[in-house]
């Protein structure tokens, strides 16, 4: 008689095994994002979908299975589920917008100062990818443009390393007038397309 | 005499084309920027060690072992990481805006990984997607997470 419960009590750890098995299951998370924001994504598994579209709206999916109907997940199941791979999570870049005065590849007294937080930046992520992107405004020819924007973006890259950022990380493009910031029609004079957009990655 | 040069000329030949052909169809999609533990890069038949400035290409394979972690970022700027025994494969990454050539796949096997869209997401809505074994994720925005075999009822 004594043998019966353990044997039982085994046939139910099977038992219990088997079908924690035969459900496993994937669930997927939508969080918001460091602004708060939180956008939608569309979970799909055999034979129908579900839009998740709220902070901390889960859905589990079973093999061969629809998704389940989306649960709000407690913050503190998210951080035993995920907690590891969202701390793991890397930082988004950071893009700084360098402005010019007009027709020059000098910086805005502003901007100059600005130059800082870039370098702080670069050094606080290190190691890093940086990006210098020059623009311009729409006033003048495309290719004179062209070629100011590269002076804007090169000026940029100079200041960068005469403080000692090494010039192979940094990629040096110019976009000329095709890509203002502030759309605007040809032959605009508009300062806030007189820009150098540096992305530190 | 014949065969040993033309042996010589295939040598030869695939050492000066491979390298071209190799960077033009592969070129860096992404880079590691924090690893914690075992964690690597698969590419075909080579395993790297996984450490912040190690460069991706489409198709490696990330992987990282128990206690282990992994955070990527890609060119478009989303970013990726991944939990203590995981497995994830990028499949697919296109982004060449200028062309309209955007879209990212991967697929996830096993562990838990962490997502934050970027531009392909932006510029491309519903062109970013993801495969779990059970479902696959398609991406508006902006910050996901996946555990994949959780046991349990719910």
């Amino acid at each position: 008689m004594r043998g019966m419960p353990r044997i039982l009590a085994v046939c139910f750890a099977l038992l219990f095994l088997s079908s924690a098995c035969a459900s496993s299951r994937d669930v997927i998370i939508l969080l918001p994002d460091e602004q708060g924001k939180t956008g939608a994504i569309i979970v799909s598994g055999e034979g129908g979908e579900q839009i998740l579209s709220e902070p901390r709206q889960a859905v589990s999916v079973k093999p061969g299975t629809a998704p389940g109907k989306p649960f709000r997940m407690p913050e503190k199941e998210v951080r035993t589920l995920v907690g590891p791979a969202l701390e793991a999570l890397p930082q988004p870049p950071i893009q700084f917008i360098l402005y010019f005065e007009h027709d020059t590849a000098r910086l805005t007294g502003k901007s100059a100062k600005q130059v800082d937080d870039v370098l702080r930046t670069i050094r606080e992520r290190a190691p890093v990818d940086i990006s210098v992107v020059g623009h311009t405004d729409t006033l003048g020819s495309r290719k004179y443009n062209y070629r100011l924007s590269l002076e804007r973006a090169q000026a940029v890259a100079d200041i960068l390393t005469a403080k000692g950022v090494d010039p192979s990380i940094i990629d040096i493009t110019s976009h000329g007038k095709d890509n203002p910031l502030i759309p605007t029609g040809d032959q605009v004079a508009e300062p806030r397309n007189r820009r150098v957009e540096v992305t530190v990655r | 005499m014949k065969p040993p040069l033309l042996g010589v000329f295939l040598l030869v030949a695939s050492f000066v084309l491979a390298p071209g052909i190799d960077a033009a169809a592969r070129e860096t999609i992404g880079m590691v920027r924090s690893s914690e533990g075992v964690a690597t890069v698969t590419r075909g038949e080579e395993v790297l060690q996984a450490t912040p400035g190690t460069k991706l290409l489409a198709g490696d394979i990330l992987g990282t072992g128990p206690d282990a972690t992994l955070g990527v970022i890609f060119r478009d700027n989303s970013t990726l990481s991944l939990g203590p025994e995981s497995n994830l494969v990028i499949q697919e990454f296109l982004f060449s805006p200028a062309e309209g050539k955007l879209g990212l796949l991967a697929r996830i096997t096993r562990g838990s990984m962490a997502y934050l869209s970027g531009l392909i997401g932006k510029l491309a809505p519903g062109s970013a997607r993801f495969e779990t074994p059970t479902a696959t994720i398609g991406i508006r925005g902006t910050r996901f997470a996946v555990k994949v075999g959780t046991p349990g009822s719910r």
